[in-house]
């Protein structure tokens, strides 16, 4: 058994003259649930793509099971890709039966196999109906079971979470949980940080082809400076201009947005300083203060502050985006 | 080998088990026994035809007739030289007798219902019958010959069927002539004599002394069949290459638009991808010829006990002429290399289009210049040496069409062995270039107005390319 199952050395990827992955590198610890977080358009799935030999990188390597991608090693693992797909003339038990005997199972097996799995998933009644006739929701169940269906050593799952709504997205995170427990190891890529909050033991972090950050989750949070939040009632009042004079450090939300009744400040906390310090200061520069609390370190902070407000202002967009769809 | 076959299996699966393929299927036999039905039922439905002739005394009117006597006795003379010629090889030889009395006639002189064509315009008009030797019927023609030197008049509502006015000049030129004969004080049997004296012309096939003393040397439908046979064939690879080779379009197409490609590829190489796509289309290429095969065995073995020997010995003809390896080989080759070689296109075709409406733009120009082995195969039939097959079989996408016309004129070996080469290599060529276009299209996505891009970096002064969007 190796100890990293995919390991990117310095990959870098041009689709003519644009570099969508720049000098990539990175290790998926065994037995871990690794997070790939970044904006639409960061380089997430082109990373795995050249992770799983679909295309090659234009120089660096990458190595899945401590070799170039092969046959044998891409057997080891199950693969959602963010743009997925069925045979509409295909059922259910059929689709997952077929991807699980290109992964190397016998056909009895991976009938079986694709029985039991679609039980587990409370899609037994359609198990023979036409993925055409399936409703968004279950088709996509399917294809998730597809990637599963093999038992693989190795998931990568590219936004897994896109398309599906809270109940889906919540049993999605139940069944990582559940490989995970198996003893899978589990890279997914995803824009919504929540997600990677919840599930990740690690993250790396993405913006503009480039990895920013790569560490575990609590690595991450040390990063950010200790710190308060207070919210205002008056959108107009500048609380960094008159903490800065007393000499704390306050930025105001990135998200926050000049057309609300309210503006929200972070205030960072420098060793020697103290949370009561700098509500008292607030309150004597006349702040119309309608909350104040610690300020819970949140990975979108996180990508902030190493990808830079832009890429989190993508960051946001491609969730809106995803809501939308 | 296992994952090829995986893919083999699932398109074949789904190819066969769907609507279309039966009805294809079905289409070739239905369409076969259709149109020798209906040909069959219009041979025997066509009804006989009245005429009449309205002249002073029946010199026209039995030359006409006299002329269609020896149009049945010529049909009559050409039918049993036929029976007689399939008799010559055949093993229980059986003549088939037929006389120009039992050949049906297609025209029928009546009595005149009327003297001037007024008095004639209900009848040729339909609005009156009238009776004859079948029944009453309208009166088809009317033939009206004036004196003197004016024109002869030929009436009638049809006027597409001219074989009655032909006859009416050929009648013409006749008493004519003998009018001639006449005013010259020669004797008619004397012009009559001069005409039996013309000798036939005897179609014979040069041929070794060896096969001379075994076949003789007349020309015999053997000598016709591999000509007929490779027609047959060369139309017969067009309409399998090219019914078969949407199935591929579709289904790249299928794939693309469902977004499949990323999982398919993380189980499956590429290579592995197309083949085990292209075996499976080739599969039901095969699944549809066995399955005419076993139609026409059936009908071979149902004629056999039912028809007459010399009625099937042309079958047998043949599936002799099929099983000579010059035109078998060529054939097989011709259809593994004609599939391969289109099959990829329509592949590579099929993974830049997202809809059926986006791969039409690319495929319309292609059908249109794929008509061409057609027009070359309709050339062929009239003149099988023709030299524009000769020259148009060089080119390699027409080679699988065209070749195997040309291999019963037993071109030069080397000629022949060149042109299979050349496809060979062209089918390399194009499998090359398709799979990196198939590549473009299932890795990255690539579209059409990429290839079009592509063109443009290509050949210079088409304009700036723009770049591909990543991700």
């Amino acid at each position: 058994m190796v100890a990293h199952p995919l390991v990117m050395k310095n990959a870098t990827k041009f689709f003519g003259g644009f570099l969508a992955v720049n000098q990539m590198s990175f290790e998926v610890p065994n037995g871990k649930i690794v997070g790939f977080l970044g904006p639409n358009g960061a380089g997430k799935s082109t990373s795995l793509r050249m992770a799983l030999g679909v295309m090659n990188p234009d120089s660096g390597s990458a190595e899945l099971f401590g070799g170039p991608p092969v046959p044998s090693s891409l057997a080891r693992v199950g693969f959602l890709p963010e743009e997925r797909g069925l045979y509409k003339k295909m059922t259910p038990r059929s689709s997952i039966a077929y991807f699980a005997q290109l992964k190397g199972m016998s056909s009895r097996e991976a009938h079986n196999r694709a029985d039991e799995l679609l039980k587990t998933a409370g899609l037994q009644n359609f198990a023979r109906t036409k993925n055409s006739k399936l409703s968004k929701g279950m088709a996509q169940k399917v294809q998730i079971l597809s990637t599963l269906a093999h038992r693989p050593e190795f998931l990568i799952l590219d936004e897994p979470f896109s398309g599906l709504d809270p109940v889906n997205q919540q049993e999605l995170e139940d069944l990582i949980r559940a490989e995970h427990e198996r003893g899978a190891t589990i890279l997914f890529s995803t824009h919504v940080m929540e997600h990677a909050e919840r599930l990740c033991d690690s993250i790396i972090m993405l913006a503009r082809g480039e990895k920013v950050f790569d560490g575990t989750l609590n690595e991450a949070f040390a990063t950010l400076d200790r710190g308060v939040r207070i919210e205002l009632s008056s959108p107009d009042f500048d609380l960094g201009v008159t903490l800065a004079a007393k000499g704390y450090r306050a930025h105001r939300d990135s998200g926050d947005s000049s057309e609300t009744e309210h503006s929200v400040w972070h205030i960072a906390l420098d060793p020697g300083q103290d949370a009561q310090d700098v509500l008292r200061a607030s309150i004597e520069t006349g702040a119309p203060i309608s909350s104040f609390a610690p300020d819970d370190a949140r990975l979108r902070d996180v990508f902030v502050k190493f990808a830079g407000p832009q890429a989190a202002k993508a960051l946001d967009a491609s969730a809106i985006r995803d809501e939308a769809a | 080998m296992r994952n090829i076959f995986l893919v083999f299996r699932r398109d074949y699966i789904g190819y066969i088990s769907a609507w279309g393929f039966w009805l294809g299927l079905a289409a070739l036999p239905i369409l076969a026994l259709l149109g020798a039905s209906l040909g069959a039922f219009a041979a025997s439905t066509t009804p006989a035809r009245y005429y009449t002739v309205i002249e002073a005394g029946d010199a026209y009117a039995t030359e006409i007739e006299r002329q269609f006597q020896r149009l049945r006795a010529d049909l009559a003379k050409q039918t049993e030289a036929l029976t007689e010629g399939l008799s010559a090889t055949a093993a229980n030889p059986a003549a088939i007798s037929v006389t120009a009395e039992s050949i049906p006639p297609k025209f029928i002189a009546v009595d005149p219902p009327g003297r001037t064509i007024d008095e004639l315009r209900p009848w040729l008009l339909g609005e009156k019958l009238i009776l004859g030797p079948d029944g009453e019927k309208p009166l088809f023609a009317a033939i009206i010959v004036p004196d003197g030197d004016r024109p002869i008049e030929y009436w009638s509502d049809n006027v597409t069927v001219g074989e009655l006015r032909r006859q009416v000049e050929d009648a013409d030129k006749a008493i004519a002539r003998s009018a001639f004969f006449e005013a010259q004080n020669i004797d008619p049997d004397i012009l009559r004599q001069a005409n039996d004296v013309a000798r036939d012309v005897i179609e014979q096939k040069i041929r070794t002394v060896e096969e001379q003393e075994t076949t003789g040397n007349e020309v015999t439908f053997s000598d016709q069949a591999p000509y007929f046979m490779s027609i047959g064939i060369a139309f017969m690879l067009w309409f399998m290459i090219f019914s078969v080779i949407q199935y591929l379009l579709m289904n790249t197409i299928e794939e693309r638009s469902n977004k499949i490609f990323d999982t398919l590829l993380t189980s499956v190489r590429l290579p592995q991808l197309l083949a085990g796509k292209l075996a499976a289309v080739f599969g039901v290429t095969l699944t549809m010829m066995g399955s005419w095969g076993l139609f026409g065995l059936g009908a071979f073995l149902l004629g056999a006990t039912s028809a007459p020997a010399e009625m099937m010995e042309p079958v047998w003809l043949g599936l002799r002429t099929m099983a000579r390896p010059d035109i078998l080989i060529t054939a097989i080759i011709s259809l593994v290399l004609g599939y391969l070689m289109y099959g990829v296109i329509f592949v590579a075709i099929g993974s830049l289009c997202d809809t059926i409406q986006e791969a039409q733009t690319l495929v319309s120009p292609l059908m249109m210049l794929l008509m061409l082995p057609l027009v070359a195969i309709s050339f062929t039939i009239s003149d099988p040496n023709s030299a524009f097959v000769s020259a148009v079989s060089w080119f390699p996408l027409f080679t699988p069409f065209l070749l195997i016309l040309r291999i019963p004129t037993a071109p030069p070996a080397m000629e022949v062995i060149a042109q299979l080469g050349l496809m060979a290599v062209t089918t390399a060529l194009v499998l090359w270039l398709a799979t990196k276009v198939y590549r473009a299209g299932a890795v990255h996505g690539a579209g059409i107005s990429d290839a079009t891009d592509w063109v443009k970096r290509v050949i210079p002064g088409l304009g700036k390319a723009k770049q591909t969007p990543a991700e």
